[in-house]
């Protein structure tokens, strides 16, 4: 069927695919220019830069709070996640639709409002726990992604599987971890790592809500921008375009799951 | 042995869920009955209500409800804060912009995402592989460095700017804080939103309908702009509906491109709340920013979807 593909829509193709990648490669190529200032084509060779963000306190820490945040976003959002998603596949409540609804609209509505919104509903309520009010802006809108994975995965399940094990005597227990759990983990990983991209990279919410002591990566990224000029921030760019390559491999790799199935 | 069969020759009892073996309802992971799916389903729909669509509302609410006169709040039913949005000229140019590069990012990216989306759609499967995953990767890297990488492109000392240079074009202004770069940016950024949804709506499409009109004698334009681009309309509406809601609400690429030279409704809302402390105002434009959302939701899917009835005859 390669004749479905014209040499030009594939020339096309090509072009359009370098400049998709471009803004990812130019900052990689000036991270290790060897001058105090960005500038393309880089000049020289350097490390320094990478060693300038690797040893600096601040990124070290805004890096290891982001991984925290992400970590318990994702872990709340599972724990409700996933139970929701199996009631709402299994039983056929009244008002499913509205219940739905809910659910997805954090969708919907701008990040940016949802951020500005928690603002003021956590300043009404005279709260300071500036880390407990990250992690719930961030589960709000990490919970759709995950209920949206997980219920695909449980309405795949085999019911049939399920009622042999019990005729055969297995406790519900069994049922759960021997028949159910093999069947929806797929689904549950690809949620938990979607849940965990999202709150990881998430700007819209944690602007308002940090403080500076509770700064995000992405923030602090964005604080490096305005405020620096030498290629250091280049090489934090380039680290952070590493680690999403990695998670990719992860993603491919370890966990099985196709990158189109997780983000469409 | 004895309980096996006991439990199999139980009465079939009319469990709330999926039981054709007739297993004892209480032996099972699912207990019939509404009350478990309730209580499974109850932390959740809670959390999102205390933490969405309470302050969400409370927002809108805002929005009517008070007005900054001279620095003090005053409470009380009020249209103000909209009249207000409506009728200064520099507000009205910041909501002009964004629904005009909320469009026109849509515009690009839809010219953009067909040949994309053809060739995952259409091309053997290492081309689609490769495709999906150049076009998908992307969205793994934060925004905020996407955002810096075209700076550095943009740049006046930027690779752009090198380029040009070598092909002898020189006095080029840079594009950087423009409107021009966040267009640029946010195309880059949403591009997969249109591309996914175009890609599946096209592999969607019965190969059998391109093979007989090209049998018929049509060209591979005709191919394209009689059968797959109506028979796609579906995942372009989804596409552009994405596109358009996601680029209206940016914040992060038009402020790292655009600066304050070009902001859109986002900045003016971290403007109005955090600099100048308006809440009751950025709760109008943030209503305002929600309703254009939902208003692009209904336009693209609604419409798009009665054109292409109209067109194919097919239910979308």
């Amino acid at each position: 069927m390669s004749d479905d593909i014209s040499p030009v829509l594939k020339i096309v193709v090509g072009v359009l695919l370098a400049l998709v990648v471009a803004p990812l490669v130019v900052p990689v190529l000036m991270s290790v220019s060897d001058t105090p200032f960005i500038t393309f084509p880089p000049q020289g060779f350097t490390t320094e830069w990478y060693g300038k963000v690797l040893t600096d306190p601040e990124a070290q820490g805004t890096f290891l709070f982001s991984l925290k945040l992400a970590g318990v976003v994702t872990l709340i959002s599972l724990i409700l996640g996933v139970p929701c998603a199996a009631g709402l596949v299994r039983y056929d409540l009244p008002g499913q639709g509205l219940i739905l609804g809910l659910i997805l609209s954090p969708l919907i509505v701008p990040l940016i409002v949802i951020g500005v919104a928690l603002l003021q509903t956590f300043s009404m309520l005279g709260s300071r726990a500036t880390f407990a009010q990250l992690v719930i802006g961030h589960t709000v809108v990490c919970l759709p992604y995950v209920i949206r994975t997980v219920s695909g995965s449980f309405m795949l399940v085999n019911r049939s599987l399920e009622d042999a094990a019990s005729v055969m005597g297995a406790s519900p227990l069994t049922v759960a971890r021997r028949v159910i759990w093999p069947q929806v983990r797929p689904g549950i990983c690809a949620g938990g790592i979607f849940a965990f991209i999202v709150s990881f990279d998430d700007y819209p919410i944690s602007m308002w809500l940090a403080d500076g002591r509770n700064f995000p990566v992405p923030l602090f990224l964005h604080s490096m921008i305005e405020r620096s000029f030498d290629p250091s921030i280049a090489a934090m760019a380039a680290l952070l375009i590493f680690f999403a390559l990695l998670l990719v491999l992860v993603i491919e790799k370890a966990f099985g799951i196709s990158l189109a199935r997780l983000i469409s | 042995m004895t309980g096996l069969i006991a439990t199999a020759s139980a009465p079939a009892e009319a469990s709330g869920t999926h039981a054709p073996l007739a297993a004892k309802s209480a032996a099972r992971p699912f207990p019939s009955g509404q009350r478990a799916g309730w209580l499974m389903v109850a932390p959740t729909v809670l959390f999102l209500l205390v933490w969405f669509a309470w302050p969400v509302l409370s927002m809108v609410w805002l929005s009517v409800s008070a007005k900054v006169v001279e620095g003090v709040t005053v409470p009380g039913l009020t249209a103000d804060n909209y009249l207000r949005l409506f009728q200064t000229d520099l507000y009205l140019r910041i909501l002009a912009r964004t629904a005009r590069v909320a469009a026109l990012t849509c515009l690009v990216a839809v010219v953009l995402a067909y040949p994309l989306a053809i060739a995952i759609a259409r091309g053997t499967p290492g081309l689609a592989r490769i495709v999906t995953l150049t076009i998908l990767a992307p969205l793994l890297v934060n925004v905020v460095v996407r955002s810096y990488g075209w700076q550095t492109i943009l740049n006046k000392t930027g690779a752009l700017a090198w380029v040009l240079k070598q092909l002898g074009i020189t006095g080029m202004p840079s594009l950087l804080y423009t409107e021009w770069a966040v267009l640029i940016a946010c195309v880059h950024v949403y591009l997969p939103f249109m591309v996914m949804p175009l890609a599946s709506a096209i592999r969607r499409i019965d190969r059998s309908v391109e093979e007989a009109a090209r049998v018929a004698g049509a060209s591979r334009f005709r191919v394209f702009s009689r059968v797959i681009l109506p028979l796609s309309l579906p995942g372009l509406a989804v596409g552009s509906s994405l596109v358009f809601s996601l680029t209206a609400a940016a914040y992060v690429t038009p402020q790292i491109l655009g600066g304050n030279f070009s902001p859109l409704l986002g900045t003016l809302i971290e403007q109005q709340i955090l600099t100048l402390n308006d809440w009751p105002f950025g709760a109008a434009i943030s209503t305002l920013l929600i309703t254009m959302v939902l208003a692009s939701n209904l336009v693209f899917l609604r419409l798009v979807n009665r054109r292409f009835v109209k067109w194919t005859g097919i239910a979308a």
